[in-house]
């Protein structure tokens, strides 16, 4: 009997966490659809909405194919950030240890030859590495994550660019391309390239690889450790209330730490799953601005509450208008409209918890009768603030 | 000597005019991340207002329209942070880097519709922002920010308005026991981070080159000019020596072809990172002993006593 | 009505989601008395109080002054017509100067320049008239809770308020603190001003009020003139019932010594003193010993260093003969330490976990409850069902509940029943009935003597008094971070605890 009553709210609130999710993205591209009239009204509809919308299949199968191989980095990214929201931290640097595991990877590919697998577990260490940083300034000097972390992306950035640019001279930099060397291009790295298992065939590209696969798996097993083990459940004490934690003989410094270099680790993987399927190549002469893979996990994860599963479906949801966008006729329209949308989302995801309290009391008014004669709850108790 | 007194002081202003603005904004309780964003739009609507302006104005009446357009876009667009954080108790982190997301893709969005080339490039003159003395040239912004220095500090210590704007950030609810109305003053707070974010986001762009491209957006600036408030310890005179000495490395990269650091043969990435390991480095020295408001970040709701 | 009343606040209703805080109440003030609101923690005094102050609006009934319906919106309001409160958690700007919190709102100044020389004047003139001395320039995070009270005090009599509310005004302060704050009143009086003053201390009722209003569970229970009543009838009305205001219990039967504290000393960087000064003491088996002192007296230092939150700058801490002065948290928890903080929303509970995950905060890591580093769910509930039926732990969907959402008492009582039932040796307990009702603080008061009888060594610190006196077999009292005496509580008064909590006296160095 008890079970049932938890499996049913813990349903409501799933249930309204879609739901707000959804709304989020309706208003969202309700507002992007405003800015396509403001542009070009003739063209708003057909070419620009519709285009948005329809996302990879208008050019289906390659758009589909892609849609994949972009989903793939970006559920990594997104686990990212919501394995850090999980346990009580904000990690913002996932551009930078994305960019730090892209290096790594490419690193290992180019210049050692190896096998995918092992480019991948370099990726994810690297990123790891760089995650644990800012958790350890955390931890120690009590620095908030948020401010390492940004430090750390252009640190990161400019680190990388010039391990790999090197005046021009870098062995990984192919001077004709401005970018690294083409692992596709060359069968000598053909054992780093990520296997698609017959699926570039299937959707007639060439960088659709098993990494959509990969990248859901570890969603689920990012889900089951923290709902099902005792790490999980120290790490998200520590989130949730570090002083408790501390209390309860938890070592929150240490879980700290490792949660860090957990997100970096997941977003070091997705740089791997990305620059290992030949999508793109990294090119060390942008020096202005960090990989926007790393700042769409934030809505990645925004819009999927910080659920693991959740961020398989908003990564895709993401790809999918990003792909649109791209698809968009430059003629009438700028693509980054859909970076535009994707902007207004997290902004409203930043308070969908107003949205979600609204919903839950519409659909769960009369269902709800927790506590109506208890004492009113505590308000939620301030957090003591850290210095930065 | 005089070209790194030159670069220290262009690139220091900037930092220093946005880190004020954070200060402000963080004195009445609300982090402001999103300065970085601010300083994209503050950009690129200064920019915009100084293509469209007649070529025969009167540089005065331009430099004054431009920085108008550009404090008034800043506000405006801090605007989405304040609601969202005071109003809708939205967490301030979050809505600040949706905010700096958001303005770059405003930004290209705009310049691409406004450039002939169909490219995010926008090309303007940056005549009348500039003037000399004895060889050495500066920009408007350079005694403005000084004004602005002395107001800032005026404001924040010796006003009704600035003791009111820091019990918010410290205590709100002392402030609202007396009957200030705190949502107002924080409103103030972030208003005034918009518009100095901005005025700063346009003293970045406009005065060393003539063409900008908004895809780039301000290259971490407006992040630095946090560190450089921390830094700083939210005190204006601080923030400009912080910001000053912020100024040096960056000024370095500039100069280094010219001077006997051409020598080390080190790339532009080492000097670009410089200023972001040294605010690492100090904020790590200076973490112990913090001088936040307390209240910040917290969502002040009338509701809990 | 013929009477002269300066407020009256008629009919107040003001309901919370789930909850009316207020329901009817009605309180009447007349010019120049001390009225007294009394009623339990939770019963509604600061919501109605909040109300009068334009911090709430309520629901129905109306305000009014002198006779007239006034509307109170916001603090500016009460400001307006004369009212002036001291809240029980002081709302001053701890990095301000005391006379930049005096002036906060009421700023004297010129085109929205400050005149600060001008407020000074006026603050100096109402210190000597009330003698309130304070330093004006001194930072709130420098002076001590008794001076702070005093600016709180002054921060009214600079708005030239004539009523003024006190709430929960004594919680902070020694007996002889209490006793001028006695007198400051008594002085308002007589200057003509009105007091309304929040308290759940019967003794201080009837030393100071004239009339009292009281109220349980919201509800109105009358109004009485002082003269005319006894404590034990203010008691009952209070809280419905005969208190049993002794707890029951036997002479203690001390055993051998369970926890033996040598020398200790902390250091507080910030503050850059000492905030522990060579603390030696011991604790037998079966005894309940007490650390008494005022607020901020180095008690709170001390239990962080005994638990192992927080290091030792020197001395030596013995668990059952075993030197536990380096041991983790988690070693001194299985060593048998229970600890029950002193926030229960800060370290007693992760309030956003279910009751069950809280119920196993210190033990979800052992074969009990775990296998192969996965969580035994089923084994949780199981064992988290048991405590909540024994130790009758109310909430709405038992173990699944978010701890959150519920009450105080129910949170309090979760976390005893976890700390209990792990069957310490020691047993620390720091505030335990912080905020409690009655019916509450009875309850854990007999489950600390069980233990006690049980043969667990009990250390209990308390800023109550009354609690202090009641529940321990021995006392020592806390003064800037030292132990200035030890008391029997059968031979020894509040009065000469007080002395010695507040620093006038001070016993020869024990060596017990």
């Amino acid at each position: 009997m008890d079970k049932k009553k938890l499996s049913h709210s813990s349903l409501q609130s799933s249930v309204t966490s879609v739901l707000a999710a959804l709304l989020c993205i309706l208003i969202g591209l309700f507002v992007g659809f405003l800015v396509l009239l403001a542009i070009n009204p003739a063209h708003a509809w057909a070419d620009g909405f519709v285009r948005i919308l329809k996302g990879g299949f208008h050019d289906a199968p390659y758009g589909v194919g892609k849609e994949l191989a972009n989903a793939a980095p970006l559920i990594m990214t997104g686990l990212s950030v919501a394995f850090a929201f999980k346990t009580g931290l904000f990690n913002i640097g996932a551009a930078g240890q994305y960019t730090l595991g892209a290096f790594g990877a490419l690193y290992c590919a180019i210049m050692l030859k190896m096998p995918w697998f092992v480019c991948l577990i370099a990726a994810t260490i690297l990123g790891g590495i760089w995650g644990a940083i800012p958790g350890f300034f955390k931890a120690y000097f009590n620095i908030n994550e948020v401010i390492t972390s940004i430090m750390f992306n252009w640190i990161g950035l400019y680190l990388v660019n010039e391990l790999i640019y090197q005046n021009g001279t870098g062995p990984m930099y192919d001077v004709r391309n401005t970018r690294t060397l083409n692992l596709g291009k060359s069968a000598e790295y053909a054992q780093s390239v990520i296997p698609d298992f017959g699926l570039n065939k299937l959707f007639q590209t060439n960088s659709t690889t098993i990494a959509i696969f990969l990248a859901a798996a570890v969603a689920i097993l990012i889900w089951v450790v923290l709902n099902k083990t005792t790490f999980g459940y120290e790490l998200k004490a520590v989130g949730l209330n570090k002083s408790a934690a501390r209390y309860a003989g938890i070592n929150e410094k240490k879980n700290i730490i490792l949660s860090m270099a957990i997100a970096g680790a997941l977003a070091g993987f997705g740089a791997g799953l990305y620059y290992l399927s030949n999508v793109s190549q990294w090119n060390p002469l942008n020096s202005t601005s960090l990989p926007a893979m790393g700042f769409n996990g934030i809505s990645v994860a925004l819009l999927a509450s910080s659920n693991p599963i959740g961020t398989i479906f908003s990564a895709l949801f993401i790809s999918h208008i990003s792909v649109g966008g791209s698809f968009l006729s430059t003629k009438y329209y700028p693509t980054e409209i859909s970076d535009l949308i994707s902007g207004i989302i997290i902004y409203l995801c930043a308070f969908s918890m107003l949205f979600r309290g609204k919903i839950h009391g519409l659909l769960f008014k009369n269902a709800d009768k927790t506590n109506v004669n208890a004492e009113p709850a505590p308000a939620k108790t301030e957090t003591k603030k850290e210095g930065k | 000597m005089l070209l790194l007194i030159k670069y220290t002081l262009l690139y220091g202003i900037v930092l220093m005019l946005v880190a004020l603005g954070g200060m402000f904004s963080e004195h009445s309780g609300i982090i402001n991340i999103a300065l970085e964003g601010i300083m994209v739009i503050g950009g690129v609507a200064g920019v915009l207002t100084l293509t469209l302006l007649p070529a025969d104005m009167s540089p005065f009446l331009v430099v004054l329209l431009t920085i108008l357009a550009a404090a008034l876009a800043g506000m405006v667009y801090s605007l989405l942070l304040a609601f969202a954080s005071i109003n809708l108790k939205a967490d301030q982190t979050i809505g600040g880097t949706a905010l700096n997301l958001l303005a770059t893709a405003i930004a290209v969005v705009i310049a691409k519709y406004f450039s002939d080339s169909g490219s995010a490039k926008l090309n303007y003159t940056n005549k009348p922002f500039l003037f000399s003395i004895g060889g050495l040239e500066l920009s408007v912004f350079v005694p403005l920010g000084i004004i602005l220095l002395i107001i800032s500090y005026v404001v924040l210590y010796k006003t009704r308005f600035g003791l009111r704007l820091r019990a918010c950030g410290e205590h709100p609810q002392a402030a609202d026991s007396v009957g200030i109305n705190v949502y107002k003053m924080r409103y103030a707070g972030v208003l005034l981070s918009g518009a100095l974010g901005a005025i700063g986001g346009m003293a970045y762009i406009v005065p060393p080159v003539q063409t900008w491209n908004f895809e780039v957006g301000v290259a971490g600036a407006g992040f630095l000019a946090l560190a450089v408030m921390i830094f700083g310890q939210w005190k204006p005179f601080n923030i400009f020596g912080a910001a000053m000495f912020f100024a040096v490395f960056k000024s370095l990269a500039n100069i280094a072809d010219s001077t006997f650091l051409a020598q080390l043969h080190w790339s532009s990435n080492i000097y670009n990172m410089m200023p972001f390991v040294a605010s690492m480095v100090i904020l790590a020295f200076t973490s112990k002993n913090s001088m936040a408001p307390k209240a910040e970040g917290i969502p002040y709701d009338k509701g809990s006593r | 009505m013929a009477e002269d009343f300066v407020i009256e606040m008629l009919h107040i209703t003001k309901e919370f989601p789930g909850i009316k805080a207020n329901d009817d109440i009605t309180l009447q003030l007349r010019k120049g008395e001390v009225h007294a609101l009394l009623g339990e923690n939770g019963a509604g005094k600061s919501t109605l109080m909040s109300v009068l102050f334009g911090l709430y609006q309520p629901e129905a009934g109306q305000i009014r002054k002198n006779g007239k319906e006034v509307a109170i919106r916001n603090p500016n309001d009460a400001n307006a017509l004369g009212i002036g409160m001291v809240h029980q958690h002081f709302k001053l700007v701890e990095c301000f100067s005391v006379l930049d919190n005096i002036i906060l709102g009421v700023e004297p100044n010129k085109m929205g320049f400050l005149q600060k020389a001008e407020a000074r004047k006026k603050v100096m003139a109402l210190s000597e008239k009330y003698g309130l001395r304070v330093d004006l320039d001194a930072l709130i995070s420098d002076i001590s809770v008794g001076m702070q009270q005093r600016v709180e005090i002054l921060k009214m009599l600079y708005r030239d308020n004539e009523i003024l509310i006190f709430d929960e005004p004594t919680a902070v302060l020694t007996p002889q603190e209490i006793d001028e704050l006695m007198e400051i009143m008594r002085g308002f009086k007589k200057e003509g001003k009105s007091i309304l003053f929040i308290t759940h201390k019967l003794n201080e009722i009837m030393a100071v009020a004239d009339r009292c209003t009281v109220l349980r569970k919201g509800k109105y229970m009358g109004t009485v003139d002082i003269k005319d009543t006894t404590k034990e009838e203010l008691s009952r009305m209070m809280v419905g019932r005969d208190v049993q205001l002794q707890v029951e219990k036997q002479p203690a039967n001390p055993g051998a010594v369970v926890l033996d504290v040598q020398n200790v000393t902390m250091h507080n960087d910030q503050r850059k003193k000492d905030s522990v000064k060579d603390v030696t003491f011991q604790v037998h088996a079966g005894e309940i010993v007490c650390l008494a002192g005022i607020e901020g007296n180095g008690q709170t230092e001390f239990v962080y260093g005994l638990t192992g939150l927080e290091k030792l700058t020197n001395g030596k801490i013995t668990l059952d003969g075993k030197d536990i002065t380096h041991a983790t948290i988690r070693q001194r928890s299985k060593d048998g330490m229970s600890h029950i903080p002193e926030d229960r929303h800060k370290h007693g509970l992760v309030l956003d976990y279910s009751l069950e995950n809280n119920m196993v905060l210190q033990r979800y890591w052992q074969p009990e409850f775990q296998k192969g580093g996965f969580i035994r769910a089923d084994k949780v509930r199981e064992y988290s069902d048991k405590l909540i039926a024994q130790y009758d732990v109310r909430s709405g969907q038992g173990s699944s509940t978010i701890v959150r959402s519920m009450s105080g008492g129910n949170q309090q009582k979760a976390i005893i029943a976890r700390e209990i039932d792990r069957d310490p040796k020691l047993l620390i307990a720091v505030q335990p009935t912080r905020g409690l009702d009655v019916g509450a603080i009875e309850y854990i008061h007999k489950q600390i003597v069980a233990e006690r009888d049980k043969g667990t060594a009990v250390l209990l610190v308390s800023l109550e008094l009354d609690e202090v006196m009641n529940l321990s077999d021995r006392i020592l009292v806390m003064y800037e971070g030292e132990i200035v005496g030890e008391f029997d509580p059968k031979t020894t008064t509040v009065q000469e605890l007080g002395l010695y909590m507040a620093g006038a006296r001070k016993q020869g160095k024990e060596t017990k």
